[in-house]
């Protein structure tokens, strides 16, 4: 599962419909407290498949998250693009 | 009770606004704070608001699109964002205490680019004098007096020639006057969602171009440890628990009005006015401040009635079923401009809701009033 780190709540919501409406199934939810830097952010849950897809289709449209992380069974590191 | 006040309010508004409303109170919850389904669904409603607002008013991002409590919450924001002490701002003749209180508050120096009611050419030259080296620009779409309709896209190009941010006071004019945001280029333009946007108070817009300013500082649910607010959108002027069910009644009524045309809506009212209009102009008793060319004017009218007290008319209307509104509407500078502020003016405002029958009725009891 990857955590994209969004910068608002609105931009987790558009990458989200956008996502969905590719066919990846996205959920927008809170980003665990050790990812967002600055505090309370959000954050869209992706199976680890759609990542490369994903990422193409956000950066495309101008909606590239902020950080991205790996979650592993609990464990969260954080991967580059 | 035929109401004609809508420039103050719309009382009547699409029955799917008042479901969407108690949808709300019934589902959702606080967007941005969790994440839970009430918590979502609600978010998911402000984003297709925005997404809406943004198919209404030509706007590309829907981050720019603000929820605001009213106008004159989203017109403070523009003017101090574009406004500091000192600064010489231009503003029409028109305006509302919206937007001169701010700018009088924040010290601006103000020059008014006077010109005579209706006079759309004279109100373009009287900016064209005035722009070179202001500061700002703040002008209002419709009069909320007289519904003067000004030259809002010949003012936004003459802003754009001389590199001076406009703030556009839309209250009077979105949702009955088509409003391109994009192609204006306009700094800001502010609205409220309860006039001709058709939905509940407590509910306004601002679209934004310019960075804005923050005027409330509080919780926004994103970065919670920075002690600044959000450096973007809308995050910046959202501080605070939305208004979600004003929101969701918001969505429902420019829902309704996507599907219904902004033209209809317009040729409504136009008919209305000029049923209502043809009925009282032969009064002599009545002073009507009507448009020579019914392009340069809304579905509102203001007049005078000699040897009677504009308070004393409305209340007399009132108590006949007639509800309209009386005074100087919180525009004493359109009074100024207008020759009417030493007695204000009786206003009648029609919307899309109000008939034929309700306007002749109307006339017919001020007829009788005024004989």
């Amino acid at each position: 599962m990857y955590l994209l780190l969004c910068r608002s709540l609105t931009y987790a919501q558009r990458s989200g419909k956008l996502l969905e409406r590719k066919g990846i199934t996205a959920t927008v939810t809170k980003a665990p407290r050790e990812t967002a830097k600055n505090g309370c952010s959000y954050c869209l849950r992706i199976p680890d498949r759609h990542r490369e897809k994903a990422l193409v289709l956000l950066e495309s449209a101008g909606l590239a998250p902020e950080r991205i992380f790996r979650l592993d069974e609990g464990r969260i590191t954080e991967v580059r693009p | 009770m035929i109401y004609l006040d809508s420039a103050a309010t719309a009382f009547q508004k699409p029955p799917s606004v008042r479901q969407a409303v108690w949808r709300a109170m019934e589902t959702m919850s606080s967007p941005g704070r969790g994440a839970y389904p009430s918590a979502m669904y609600a978010a998911d409603t402000l984003l297709e608001c925005r997404m809406a607002l943004c198919r209404l008013f030509g706007v590309i991002e829907p981050e720019a699109v603000i929820f605001t409590s009213n106008a004159t919450h989203g017109l403070n924001i523009a003017i101090r964002s574009c406004v500091r002490p000192g600064d010489r701002v231009v503003i029409s003749g028109y305006e509302h205490n919206a937007v001169t209180r701010p700018l009088h508050a924040i010290g601006a120096k103000v020059e008014v680019a006077a010109a005579p009611l209706f006079d759309r050419p004279a109100q373009l030259r009287a900016f064209r004098e005035k722009l070179k080296g202001a500061n700002a620009a703040v002008c209002t779409h419709v009069s909320n007096v007289f519904g003067f309709v000004l030259p809002i896209e010949d003012v936004a190009a003459l802003c754009r020639a001389e590199g001076v941010p406009l703030i556009v006071d839309a209250s009077q004019s979105a949702g009955i006057l088509p409003i391109d945001f994009q192609g204006l280029g306009a700094a800001f333009a502010a609205m409220p969602g309860h006039k001709s946007l058709l939905g509940p108070q407590g509910t306004g817009v601002l679209l934004c171009r310019e960075p804005p300013e923050a005027l409330l500082y509080g919780g926004t649910g994103s970065n919670s440890l920075d002690p600044n607010m959000p450096d973007f959108l809308p995050d910046r002027l959202e501080a605070g628990t939305h208004n979600v069910p004003g929101i969701a009644g918001l969505l429902a009524s420019v829902r309704w009005l996507l599907q219904r045309g902004i033209r209809n809506i317009r040729s409504h009212e136009e008919m209305l006015m000029q049923s209502f209009y043809a009925d009282i102009a032969e009064n002599p008793r009545l002073k009507i401040f009507r448009a020579g060319d019914p392009s340069a004017q809304t579905g509102l009218l203001s007049l005078q009635i000699a040897g009677m007290d504009g308070e004393d008319a409305a209340h007399r209307l009132a108590e006949q079923g007639i509800a309209v509104r009386a005074g100087l509407h919180c525009a004493p500078l359109a009074h100024r401009s207008a020759g009417t502020l030493d007695r204000g003016t009786v206003r009648f405002s029609f919307s899309p809701f109000n008939t034929q029958k309700e306007a002749h009725r109307a006339a017919a009891i001020l007829m009788d009033m005024a004989r």
